[in-house]
């Protein structure tokens, strides 16, 4: 399935936007953040390899939602907000004034901790929200919908209620739709932001189970509390820590049987065997 | 799989925020544009009312002087010219005072009603009806008080200053107690209920429960812990609450026309027959009087304007000041 | 608490299944019983006795409000004292309290039911066929049989075109100014939504002799119904956008949040995400903004001034309207006029309700999820708005006030970029 931009509006002038389709790998260098002038994160440098499943793990506090949202622009929608440092998606820096915002976000999207389904659009509607917003026609609109909601492991609960709102499914399902909706615009990365802390255990499961079928196709990073979801989605592992007073780091990074099996650090042996946080 | 992991110690040299750039696609920039300037639209609106209504009445009081606002009467025509809203301003706060002591209590025990009171499933019935009182036309309301309100209403005003003329307010110098300022405010203080009463509902429903739950933990009454705890909480809404009803008292127009039968002359006893309003002012004479006569008129608007402006700008400024107010708009 | 006991057929050795409790119907823990309502009936009627004697036997009084107002301070007076002998002092003030605070509510409903009913009954008898299809082209005020040769339609066709094109101006002006208080924000909100709520309480005579004073200086034509608009225009913008932007402000960040996150522009977000989950209460604000500027008298004098001949050209001329032409009847107290004033009243009135059942049916229609719907509903009700908003996001909400203040972020070239 391909898009096309129809509309000029949707092309940048100086240069071409999205080189190429499919995951991205994604690099963050010396990624600072404020919220109103109070560091909250220092020199966060970490690769996100392509068509890996990433995790951002730690306790409450350390910024990693903070850097989760610098990575498609949504950081500086906060007042107040400011970041240093660059994100680079397949070496075009996102934050180098190429691409915009809007751009951006189409090319790495996001699922959000609460399911947010848009409330007056019907389930198909929302599936099509993306594409709706940016302008972009597509040729088989019902195809698309049907393979973005089966990678999201929906489909079959919902292929008869299509017309229904979005917000008539259940919690489970609304975040389950909300993939299949950031699928749709075929993203090259997708941050998760714990998807799946306001969800049932069986829910839980379906959208791991979906993380790990569409990791081929889209660059994942999540964030979690959970540490044994951690280490059953991730290819690779960040542990976040912020000292008191101090605003987080990422204190080890590696590949996830590394960290939760031999990692160097003693405070990410101390969090991911339960000791704290 | 190369994992880049780099801390920075605290010791570099500091980090200072990259600088901003806007990177607004044109449709968006065009979108706030549009949205703001329609925003400031209402504040040039505000001024022009304000300018044309000075522009426009200025020649009124080029010939009157300051003498417009200490005299009473609307004589422009002819050889002496006796203008002035002297009566009518005095008319004005006496009508917006009854309002208010007939429409405070009312109000406030309705909101008491609607948030701490009523049965979940009569509330919303009884918030629709307190929105519909609001919604009635004035015009309905006056036809209403002069053939309903009035005829019973006279017996009490009557009683009152038989019985009470030992205060002053309450004397009368003819019998005629009928289309009085009294019946005009007590008209207009069944108008203005309704939005005291949603004022006040709305900052009592925002007192916290769990101050609420303390008190009656405590063994208090419901009556104590309003007393306690809702009011106090709710003090600076109601105060604003009850100034905005009182501007709406103060501008309020037909059903004091319909009530009140004209008269320019100031007397403090209430219950008599007899008053004048701003608003009742302009409506009657609109018309009469020639150019002058009009621009006396609109100079009497941006009276009216003028004060219902300062009282409503204090009343937010008031309601926002208060602890109550934080989640409140007037 | 009794248990059920087993039915006797089953005497097999299997275990049962644990025997249902018997649940007992739901306790309504109460401190107001049969007793207490026998005092409350007893002092009214005793208090009516008394005040009856009083009012009626011994001073000689009139008027049943006097009689109204009597009856109820003795009955406070006597229920009080009666009840400090049962219950103590503390709670027969509660129990008094909870009586005044009933009786001022129920005195808000006693006054819209006797408006609306007496309206109703009054005008219902005189209405006519007449009314909806004649002008008042042949109206002489003495006439007796005035009735049968006059109507009220050009009065209704100038209250539909004023209103009408005061809300076409005025609903797409108060939601453009919402979104700028809530969606865009930024510089001047602060001013704008204090000189909203200002405006808000502006008297309509004000915005009457405002428009009249344009018409002075500009001399362009005389009274018109579009004049007469301009009016309702500036009478009906405050209150729709404040209802509006209290509207938009519980559409949830999240939303806008997940819109921005799919690559939407802002208008696209406040265009296709946020206007289209407030509709239902957008709707509702409009209506009742509506129906407010119907019934709006005061600024027509000066405007539309009124017109016993039909005129359906809004743009040119003086053109009569519903409550202008009710306003000219009740002034002129002559017998048959009377019967006109009731039946127009009606008429206007069963407007204003229209729109106001309207405004309330078309809130609650099914356009948004459960959760948002029981939201919007709170805020047009705000007495069930105490909860407060739950949802923490940056983006919109009553917390972060300039919600769309997207700002862009260059690498600062000091910092070296990779070690």
């Amino acid at each position: 399935m391909t898009l096309t931009a129809t509309n000029d509006r949707n092309t940048v002038s100086d240069v071409q936007p999205t080189p190429g389709t499919g995951a991205a790998g994604l690099v963050a260098r010396e990624v600072c953040a404020w919220f109103s002038g109070r560091l909250v994160l220092e020199g966060v440098t970490l690769a996100m390899p392509r068509s890996t499943v990433t995790a951002l793990i730690g306790p409450s506090g350390c910024g990693k939602s903070t850097f989760l949202r610098i990575l498609n622009r949504m950081h500086e929608l906060v007042p107040g907000a400011q970041l240093a440092g660059s994100v680079e998606l397949d070496g075009t820096d996102i934050y180098a004034g190429r691409l915009r915002a809007t751009d951006t976000r189409r090319n790495i999207g996001m699922v959000f901790q609460k399911p947010n389904p848009f409330p007056a659009m019907s389930i198909y509607d929302n599936v099509l929200s993306g594409l709706k917003f940016s302008r972009i026609s597509v040729s088989d609109r019902d195809a698309l919908v049907e393979v973005s909601l089966t990678k999201a492991g929906l489909w079959n609960e919902v292929k008869n209620r299509m017309r229904e709102l979005g917000g008539a499914l259940s919690g489970g399902q609304q975040q389950r739709l909300c993939i299949a909706r950031a699928l749709a615009v075929e993203p090259r990365v997708l941050l998760m932001d714990e998807p799946c802390s306001a969800l049932d255990p069986t829910s839980t499961a379906r959208i791991e189970q979906t993380i790990a079928d569409i990791a081929d196709e889209v660059t994942v990073v999540i964030v979690t509390h959970n540490m044994q979801q951690a280490q059953r989605v991730s290819d690779v592992c960040a542990f976040f820590l912020a000292a008191e007073n101090e605003p987080g780091r990422i204190i080890e990074a590696g590949p996830t049987d590394v960290i939760f099996g031999s990692p160097t650090d003693e405070r990410t042996s101390d969090y991911v065997h339960g000791r704290f946080g | 799989m190369a994992i880049a992991t780099e801390t920075v110690g605290p010791g570099r040299a500091p980090l200072t925020p990259a600088t901003i750039r806007n990177d607004r696609r044109k449709g968006d920039r065009v979108f706030r544009g549009f949205a703001r300037g329609t925003g400031y639209a209402t504040l040039v609106l505000l001024f022009l009312i304000g300018l044309f209504l000075f522009i426009e009445g200025w020649p009124a009081i080029h010939v009157a002087g300051w003498h417009f606002f200490t005299t009473s009467g609307f004589q422009t025509i002819g050889k002496t010219k006796h203008f002035g809203v002297e009566a009518s301003l005095y008319g004005t706060v006496v009508v917006a005072l009854v309002a208010l002591a007939v429409g405070t209590p009312v109000a406030i025990a309705t909101a008491l009603f609607l948030t701490e009171y009523a049965p979940r499933r009569l509330r919303p019935f009884m918030i629709a009806v307190v929105d519909l009182a609001a919604a009635i036309p004035s015009v309905i309301y006056g036809l209403w008080a002069i053939y309903e309100l009035q005829p019973n209403v006279v017996g009490i005003s009557g009683w009152m200053s038989r019985h009470l003329s030992w205060i002053p307010i309450f004397k009368v110098a003819t019998p005629q107690v009928n289309a009085s300022l009294f019946i005009a405010g007590l008209v207009v203080g069944i108008m203005i209920v309704p939005i005291i009463a949603s004022v006040t509902r709305e900052v009592f429903s925002l007192t916290p429960p769990g101050e609420k739950e303390g008190a009656l933990a405590l063994g208090a009454t419901r009556s104590a812990m309003i007393r306690r705890v809702v009011l106090p909480f709710g003090r600076g809404g109601m105060i604003s609450a009850v100034m905005l009803g009182m501007g709406r008292a103060l501008g309020e127009t037909i059903a004091v026309v319909i009530i009140l039968s004209e008269s320019f002359f100031i007397s403090p006893h209430i219950l008599q027959s007899g008053g004048t309003t701003v608003a009742q002012l302009i409506a009657v004479h609109f018309g009469q009087g020639g150019r002058l006569g009009t621009q006396a008129l609109l100079f009497a608007g941006l009276v009216l304007f003028a004060v219902t402006l300062a009282i409503n700008l204090a009343a937010s400024a008031i309601v926002s000041r208060s602890r109550s107010g934080a989640g409140v708009d007037l | 608490m009794t248990t059920l006991a087993p039915t006797s057929s089953s005497t097999a050795a299997p275990p049962l299944p644990p025997t249902p409790r018997r649940i007992g119907a739901p306790l309504r823990p109460r401190d107001f019983g049969w007793a207490d309502a026998g005092i409350l009936a007893a002092s009214l009627l005793s208090s009516f006795l008394l005040v009856w004697v009083v009012f009626y036997q011994v001073t000689l009084l009139s008027g049943i409000f006097g009689f109204l107002l009597c009856w109820y301070a003795a009955f406070l007076a006597l229920y009080w004292v009666v009840t400090t002998q049962v219950v103590d002092r503390q709670a027969a003030t509660d129990r008094t309290a909870t009586v005044v605070v009933v009786t001022g509510a129920f005195l808000v409903l006693g006054i819209v039911a006797f408006i609306v009913g007496w309206v109703t009954w009054k005008g219902v008898g005189h209405l006519h066929t007449n009314l909806f299809v004649k002008d008042m082209s042949h109206f002489v005020p003495a006439d007796r049989n005035v009735l049968h040769q006059i109507g009220v339609l050009h009065a209704i066709v100038g209250t539909v075109e004023q209103v009408g094109i005061a809300a076409a101006i005025g609903v797409p002006v108060a939601v453009t100014t919402a979104v700028f208080l809530n969606e865009v924000g930024g510089r001047g909100t602060r001013i704008v939504r204090t000189v909203v709520t200002a405006m808000s309480g502006l008297p309509s005579i004000v915005a009457g002799v405002f428009v009249y004073s344009i018409l002075v200086e500009t001399s362009v034509s005389r009274y018109s119904g579009f004049l007469a608009s301009l009016a309702l225009f500036i009478l009906i913008l405050p209150s729709v956008t404040r209802t509006t932007e209290e509207v938009l402000r519980i559409v949830p960040g999240g939303l806008r949040e997940a819109s921005l996150a799919l690559g939407a522009s802002e208008f696209r977000t406040v265009w296709s995400v946020v206007l289209p989950t407030a509709r239902s209460g957008m709707i509702t604000a409009s209506l009742l903004g509506i129906a407010i500027a119907v019934g709006e008298t005061a600024p027509l004098i000066f405007t539309s001034f009124g017109n016993n001949n039909m005129n359906v050209n809004p743009f040119h001329g003086a053109q009569a309207a519903l409550p202008l032409v009710l306003y000219d009847f009740v002034r002129q107290p002559q017998g048959a006029l009377i019967d006109l004033a009731y039946a127009t009243a009606f008429i206007l009135l069963a407007l204003v309700l229209i729109l106001f059942v309207l405004a309330r049916v078309l809130g609650r229609q099914r356009s948004t999820s459960g959760a948002l719907r029981a939201r919007l509903r709170s805020v047009l009700r705000p007495s069930a708005r105490s909860g407060g908003s739950e949802n923490p996001s940056p983006v919109g909400g009553r917390a972060g006030r300039p919600p769309l203040e997207i700002l862009t972020v260059s690498p600062n070239p000091k910092e070296p970029l990779l070690p």
